[in-house]
């Protein structure tokens, strides 16, 4: 019993993590820049709902949404405005421009939130759910609701609409695209977007239920990468399935070993998976040969 | 020859300097170390990598430990915390053997660098924890460094010592393997290159420079904490190389010697330091990419570096 309610609550955390791995995944899917400033925006999605829900005293589902269409807003502008316009240098470029914003981020909101921790007033206020001796929370079940809603949707979008057939077409070939005419700029631009409110949402969804600070952003790229990593890099439903078993996995290392090793489980996932089994569960080979 | 001239003529700064400003320039002169050692792996190799600081902090624990916990005098742990380095520089980077590349290799010295990390706050015995460890007085080979001047004359030849070594480190067949290798790798493999051997090599070697950097760190503030390792100073590193030029030796020094100052003035103000230097990398790759170095040789055609040695 100990064991299931621990992976329970493993899954509740675990699906946040699928979120923010499915949104990172979308990013590098389709323009192939690993986004490491990805967990920042994740951040800014709590952030932005904090002003508006606590100080600027907007009804939370109201806040919510505001917040996921800023931030896909802002994923378009960096998109646009920074990424774009380095696309000739080489890859290290990208990836130290998306440090340098996820740090700029990190210090706008330190500037204004200051040093101290801050709790959200709970949102999600359900009666617990009690399946025989295991119990569910509220704050579990609306997270589930939610990403599972979620996740639904992008994947019915991505594989069974004809937007999402232009986006798998660009995923396989850009050049090939940008012949039959579809707007391969247009989409990167697009799918940053999309990438910044899929993992805003996951910031929004952590905002009621953990307190929130600068350094979250940080801990979500970390968590994302592990997700990634374990369920293959690039692989959609890999992306979740890791979220959700990194997820897991944390709880039963908590629970059987010692907490403390709760906040580097997802370094060794890391570490092992790229060191033994480089695909991952789902991936293809990464590895290179030359 | 003309190498030497810099080091020398920083030989007068003492004069000048207050034993703060003597201190900044302490400061600075670890940073240079810093900066061409992080400049091997992000410039030289062109290889995205998070795990300095971390290699930082352990060349900095390293001659802590011995010093507070075994009693070595200062000048004996350097070359040890140097081996840490390299040593934390080989496990960060060995999956390369396995061919992991580019973006999986950054994410691995990321989870790398953060599980050090952690090692540093949970290794209560050894590292004293959150609140650190003391370092004790230093003595650089019966001298005692106990003035901001005699730590700068001992740090000056230190880094002076190990900035050549790298000089020619990259110009020898080692540093024209690493560059190649950033440049095509296909390219060098098909040259005989061993390129994974050639990758850990360089993350080995900045390790080194980084660890004897940490080491130097350690004595000159005199307290190891894992705060001072941790992901604002990584920002730090970032900035310094970038700044300063990928890839260029000049660059680092002036990269190192530009910012060094800077994060004490955004102190009082949360925030302000992720801001200015985030924005600071946004605004040099987007419109100086190659950095100081590059607008310096195009004044002083000199300064460009060359990959053989000249004659």
């Amino acid at each position: 019993m100990f064991a299931l309610q621990l992976a329970l609550s493993g899954l509740a955390q675990g699906a946040i993590y699928a979120l923010v791995a499915l949104s990172m995944c979308v990013v590098y899917r389709a323009t192939t820049v690993v986004n490491f400033g990805h967990g920042d925006l994740v951040m800014a999605g709590a952030f932005v709902l904090y002003l508006l829900a606590v100080l600027a005293g907007l009804p939370f589902l109201a806040g919510a949404l505001a917040a996921v269409a800023l931030l896909f807003l802002l994923g378009v502008a960096i998109e646009v405005g920074l990424i774009e316009r380095i696309k000739a240098g080489p890859h290290i470029g990208f990836a130290l421009m998306c440090i340098a914003f996820g740090y700029v981020l990190r210090g706008i909101a330190r500037g204004v939130w200051g040093r101290e921790v801050l709790p959200m007033p709970r949102v999600f206020d359900f009666p617990p759910l009690v399946l025989g001796e295991l119990v569910v929370t509220g704050d579990a079940l609306a997270v589930f609701g939610v990403v599972g809603v979620l996740l639904a949707l992008f994947f019915l979008l991505f594989y069974r609409s004809s937007a999402g057939r232009v986006m798998q077409a660009v995923c396989q070939s850009e050049r090939g695209a940008a012949l039959v005419g579809i707007n391969v700029r247009a989409f990167h631009g697009v799918m940053w977007g999309a990438g910044a409110a899929l993992g805003a949402a996951g910031g929004v969804l952590v905002a009621p239920i953990t307190l929130l600070h600068p350094g979250l952003g940080a801990i979500f790229l970390i968590k994302g990468f592990a997700a990634m990593t374990l369920g293959g890099f690039g692989s959609l439903g890999g992306a979740v399935a890791g979220g959700l078993i990194l997820g897991v996995a944390e709880q039963l290392v908590g629970g059987y070993v010692s907490t403390k090793l709760i906040d580097i489980t997802a370094y060794l996932v890391i570490i092992l998976v790229l060191a033994l089994r480089p695909s991952g569960l789902f991936g293809r080979a990464i590895a290179e040969r030359v | 020859m003309r190498f030497y001239l810099l080091p020398l003529a920083a030989c007068a700064i003492p004069l000048a300097a207050n034993p703060y400003t003597q201190f900044v320039v302490n400061l600075m002169l670890v940073y240079i170390l810093v900066a061409v050692g992080f400049n091997l792996v992000l410039g030289n190799l062109g290889q995205l990598a998070f795990a300095n600081t971390a290699l930082f902090g352990i060349g900095a624990y390293a001659a802590a430990m011995l010093m507070a916990h075994a009693g070595w005098p200062f000048w004996a742990a350097i070359v040890p915390a140097g081996l840490a380095g390299a040593a934390a520089g080989f496990l960060a980077s060995v999956t390369a053997l396995r061919g992991i590349r580019v973006y999986y290799l950054a994410i691995v010295t990321l989870a790398f660098g953060e599980l050090l990390r952690w090692t540093y706050i949970h290794g209560e015995a050894a590292t004293g924890g959150t609140d650190g460890l003391a370092v004790p007085k230093a003595d650089f080979f019966g001298i005692a460094l106990d003035s901001e001047t005699a730590r700068f004359y001992a740090f000056l030849l230190i880094v002076t010592v190990m900035v050549k070594a790298v000089s020619n480190l990259l110009r020898s067949k080692i540093g024209r393997a690493i560059v190649a290798i950033r440049d095509n790798e296909l390219a060098s493999a098909s040259l005989a290159i061993p390129t994974g051997r050639y990758i850990v090599a360089a993350f080995v070697l900045s390790g080194f420079v980084v660890g004897v950097a940490g080491s130097l760190f350690a004595v000159l503030i005199g307290r190891v904490i894992p705060e001072s390792f941790g992901l604002i100073e990584l920002i730090l590193h970032f900035a310094m190389v970038l700044v300063g030029g990928l890839g260029s030796l000049t660059g680092s020094i002036l990269g190192a010697v530009a910012l060094t100052a800077l994060p004490e003035y955004f102190r009082r103000f949360p925030g302000l330091y992720e801001m200015f230097f985030g924005g600071l990398l946004i605004v040099f790759l987007l419109a100086q990419p190659r950095g100081l170095a590059a607008l310096a040789a195009r004044w002083w055609p000199a300064l460009r570096e060359r990959y053989y040695r000249e004659n």
